[in-house]
């Protein structure tokens, strides 16, 4: 694929410059399946391929089930039952991580390679433990050696550093502190250990507007200090995705069905699933036609047996008779990797409003 | 001062407030025996047997006297109508003098064991009563938790076994687990003695012979009270924990690759507080069903005197022992209340907030 | 409609539920199979269990199958009794309290402290004492269902309290409908599967509280229970006679009722509240 563009600047969100550094995670036809309780195996991840190079931030948008979150376990390496690693492999930094044992890979991946700042920030924190407890308990985790005071000022510049009152928070108890202050502590620990990726689930969707915008420049200003190199930003918004990230993967059905720039999903999706994701978010921003907010019908289709033909193809609004038959791969179309046979003719342009 | 205090002014709200809930606590106390038209001096008069009616009369003026149920003239002579009934004074003056008697420590006189005062009863009952619910339902409580700690975490194999037994314990009645364990090792197999604090032949003292029979006395009572402890705390604290492994801090803890040892620390302690809670209630709970168990082994303490006191419609001994176990109930409570507080950071901030 | 569904391909419930109707069966359709007298002496005090009487007799000489069924009856219709009042008034003071704050949330604050510190059994004790000769069964079940209301009441208390800010509740409020409506028609419904199982749970409370202070010889006048029974084998010494046919069956009754309500409630708590399940 083509090297991302850089993301799109705005005056409040200076973005950070995407050097096209060398790569930090690759993700090789990973698939990745659970059992449900009654033993039935869906395959939530189905062969997912891509790379994300330093300082790059990819976004990957998709409606709820369709397999980000489990696309997001494959790549720490959790394959915590009934969540299994089917084929595949995940590569940080050059190591594979998915033969690991699970200590191996809480003490050498996570929050070391590859940390997550969480949805819920809100109730992230251990209500009984101050954040300066919880913090240290997250470095004494990976290294049994740290000693009271090294762990002390690295909390004391680092907290500091990311516009926190150091001493008044870390020796706080969550419920003592506002939203905002307490998303700051949850970016503060998770990225506490330098991590290679950073992985973003929906970090600022229980939040207010303004503090989404400060959470989302504090997240520039740490890969702008090369605190963290590169992040991967989980959202069901796509929309949402264009201030923040360089390049965009769009999921469905546990597979990538648009992946590029954010300049070419965004203004010029050629997937009839990623144009109806624009057109379902009601989003009033200049620059943007005023579209009517589409509900996209019907439901992600489930993933306990093979489907054949195009898996969007039941809800897709402008599925031919030959879309239910053929298997659709990832091609190159018009520079990104699109799956749909009809991506280069005008007849998904009919989705998702303008034309 | 208190402004600065959250916590100080927590407690001295709490303290008004379980204040307030004693002074109900005294006058339920009260009342609730008097609705019924039971008159204890008939039963007492029954009980005394046929005698002559001029000495059963000074009897039953000295009862009444002593009761303060009856109006008295100057001279302390019960007033009496034209038919020879007393005439009772009013609920609330008869309330009026429980009152000035209780809180001078004075609980009155038992009907039934006349002339021996309702405190002598309790005191002889209470040390019975205290060493064996105590250290019972303190290491029932622990136990309970642990197991039902365990079975959280391990689910599996501990849910499939303990989880049932400790509902069955739970939905087992007090009483029938004693009258079981009497039945089985009481009386079919004999191995301990099936009733009694001690044997009949030592007399309570500090003696080798008396503290060892009271020692093999105590076997039974205490496995019977503790199972059902063991059952009930299990379950709290086997759904507390599962409650506390879902939270998004234990998830994105594991995130972080905080140790699993570390993770299990945060859930028991933030599991256990609510759980102490618990315990301060279950104490209420607790009490009535350890009582009842007092009863099927003849155990000599507070239950065994309530019911005593119940079959003989001894009144002054039932308020005597229901006000006592009110008072323990509510100090239990306010000890957990104030504890609590000063463990939790949460309801720390509660408080707080009220406080604004 | 779906979790209910999912609710009867829970083992444990089944099993619970097996339990509850066999017991509920025995009760209503036990005297329609069996002949029943717990009136007239069929033979002398405690006599060993035989074909002619199952489970023997009492101290007296009474049929023991009639004398457990009739105190079978007794203690369901306490505990229902007792399960619908304390339900009742709890959950409308609860949800109410819950939804709309003000006055009746003090009170219900105020009476829940009160019955917490104060044991039940204790209130139970002192009243049952006093009340002789009005003691029926009904009453008791009444005076039963009183004391526990508040802990309904609280439990329910804190969920309608977070159902206050839900968008359809709000939706409600601004479109000018009364408290009364919201709570019937945009709380209520959504609290339903909580309320039965707070219902059973009061239940099977019920059932055994009665059998405790029956225990006690605090027991209704004018009727046979289960802790009746219990009761006349303590103090006519089966126990230490080991005439077990007297008191083991109603234990085991008392127990399977309990127990199957219980296990009801905590299978249906595993379906409806889905952090439990695993």
């Amino acid at each position: 694929m083509t090297a991302p563009a850089l993301p799109v600047e705005t005056a409040q969100h200076p973005a950070p410059k995407a050097s096209a550094g060398k790569v930090v995670l690759e993700v090789e036809d990973l698939r990745v399946h659970y059992l449900t309780r009654f033993g039935a195996k869906i395959q939530a991840v189905d062969g997912v391929t891509f790379s994300l190079k330093q300082g790059e931030i990819l976004g990957i948008a998709g409606e709820s089930g369709c397999g980000k979150t489990t696309l997001v376990s494959g790549c720490m390496g959790l394959y915590i039952p009934p969540l299994y690693h089917t084929s595949g492999d995940v590569r940080i930094d050059g190591q594979s991580i998915v033969g690991m044992t699970p200590e191996q890979n809480r003490k050498e991946v996570l929050g070391r390679k590859i940390a997550m700042i969480p949805q819920g920030a809100l109730n992230s924190l251990n209500p009984t433990r101050k954040i300066k407890d919880m913090a240290a308990d997250m470095i004494l985790s990976h290294d049994e050696r740290a000693d009271k005071k090294t762990i002390h000022d690295r909390l004391r510049e680092r907290f500091s550093r990311i516009g926190l009152e150091a001493d008044k928070v870390l020796n706080s108890y969550p419920v003592e502190l506002p939203a905002g202050t307490k998303q700051r502590c949850v970016i503060g620990i998770s990225t506490l250990l330098n991590p290679k990726v950073v992985v973003a689930d929906e970090p600022t969707s229980a939040l207010d507007v303004s503090t989404q915008k400060s959470v989302i420049s504090l997240l520039f200003d740490l890969m702008n200090q090369e605190i963290i190199s590169s992040m991967l930003f989980i959202t069901h918004e796509l929309p949402l995705l264009r201030h923040v990230s360089s390049s965009i993967a769009v999921m469905y059905a546990g597979q990538f069905v648009e992946y590029g720039t954010t300049e070419q999903v965004i203004f010029d999706g050629r997937q009839p699933y990623s144009r109806a994701l624009m057109g379902s978010m009601l989003s009033a921003e200049p620059g943007q036609k005023s579209r009517k907010p589409v509900a996209i019908e019907g439901a992600p289709p489930k993933l306990d047996k093979p489907i054949p033909g195009c898996r969007f193809a039941e809800r897709c609004p402008v599925a031919q008779a030959d879309c239910k038959s053929t298997d659709q791969v990832l091609r190159v179309v018009a520079g990104r990797q699109v799956r749909c046979k009809y991506s280069d003719t005008d007849l998904i342009k009919q989705v998702g409003g303008d034309a | 001062m208190l402004r600065k205090n959250p916590t100080l002014r927590h407690i001295l709200g709490r303290a008004g407030w379980y204040f307030v809930t004693f002074l109900v606590a005294v006058t339920v106390n009260f009342f609730l025996p008097r609705l019924g038209d039971a008159n204890p001096i008939d039963a007492i008069m029954a009980k005394a047997g046929a005698m002559d009616s001029v000495s059963a009369r000074e009897k039953e003026d000295a009862y009444l006297r002593e009761f303060g149920l009856a109006e008295t003239d100057a001279n302390g002579k019960v007033i009496r109508t034209a038919d020879g009934k007393p005439v009772k004074t009013s609920l609330a003056s008869q309330f009026v003098n429980y009152v000035e008697m209780s809180l001078s420590g004075d609980l009155g006189t038992s009907i039934l064991q006349y002339p021996k005062p309702v405190t002598d009863i309790i005191l002889d009952a209470i040390p019975w009563t205290i060493c064996l619910q105590l250290p019972t339902i303190i290491l029932g409580w622990l136990f309970g938790n642990l197991l039902g700690a365990l079975a959280a975490y391990k689910r599996g194999i501990f849910d499939r076994v303990l989880y049932p037994l400790a509902l069955l314990s739970s939905a087992i009645p007090a009483f029938c687990v004693g009258i079981l364990l009497v039945y089985v090792f009481g009386i079919r197999h004999a191995w301990f003695p099936a009733v009694g604090g001690y044997d009949p032949s030592t007399t309570p003292e500090l003696s080798g012979a008396f503290l060892s029979s009271a020692a093999y006395h105590y076997v039974m009572p205490f496995l019977s009270i503790f199972l059902i402890v063991v059952g009930g705390q299990s379950i709290g604290m086997r759904s507390m924990v599962i409650y506390e492994l879902g939270t998004d801090y234990v998830k994105y803890a594991k995130l972080l690759g905080i140790k699993e040892s570390k993770i299990l620390l945060y859930t028991f302690r933030n599991a256990m507080l609510p759980q102490l809670t618990g315990l301060a209630l279950a104490i209420g709970a607790m009490v009535g069903g350890a009582l009842i168990t007092e009863i099927i082994f003849s155990y000599p303490g507070l239950g065994m005197a309530i019911l005593t006191a119940i079959q003989g419609n001894d009144y002054p001994v039932i308020t005597g022992c229901t006000l006592l176990l009110s008072i323990t109930v509510l100090l239990a409570n306010f000890s957990v209340d104030v504890l609590l507080g000063f463990l939790d950071p949460r309801i720390r901030a509660a408080q707080a907030a009220e406080a604004k | 409609m779906e979790l209910v569904k999912g609710l009867f391909k829970i083992p444990s419930f089944l099993f619970g539920l097996g339990l509850f109707v066999a017991t509920l069966a025995l009760a209503f359709l036990g005297p329609v199979v069996l002949h029943i007298d717990v009136q007239n002496r069929v033979g002398d005090p405690y006599m060993a269990p035989s074909a002619a009487h199952w489970l023997g007799t009492d101290h007296l000489g009474i049929d023991m199958v009639s004398m457990l069924i009739t105190g079978l009856r007794s203690s369901l219709y306490v505990g229902f009794l007792a399960g619908v009042v304390a339900t009742l008034v709890g959950t409308l003071i609860g949800v109410y309290g819950g939804y709309k704050g003000g006055l009746l949330d003090d009170i219900l604050t105020v009476a829940t402290n009160l019955f917490l510190v104060i044991p039940t059994l204790i209130v139970l004790i002192l009243l049952s004492s006093s009340m002789e000769k009005g003691r029926s069964l009904t009453l008791i079940a009444l005076i039963i269902g009183c004391t526990t209301w508040t802990w309904s009441a609280r439990a329910v208390r804190a969920q309608s309290a977070s159902l206050r800010a839900r968008d359809h509740v709000a939706l409600a409020r601004i479109n000018g409908f009364s408290t009364f409506e919201i709570v019937i028609e945009q709380i209520l419904p959504y609290l339903l599967s909580y309320v039965f199982m707070v219902f059973i749970l009061q239940t099977a409370t019920a059932i055994l509280t009665e059998a405790t202070i029956s225990m006690l010889g605090l027991g209704p006048y004018d009727s046979i229970s289960l802790g009746k029974i219990l009761n006349d084998a303590r103090t006519n010494e089966a126990l230490i006679g080991g005439k077990w046919w007297a008191f083991m069956p109603a234990m085991v009754l008392v127990t399977v009722i309990a127990f199957s309500l219980y296990v009801i409630n905590t299978a249906m708590e595993g379906v409806f509240n889905p952090r439990l399940r695993k």
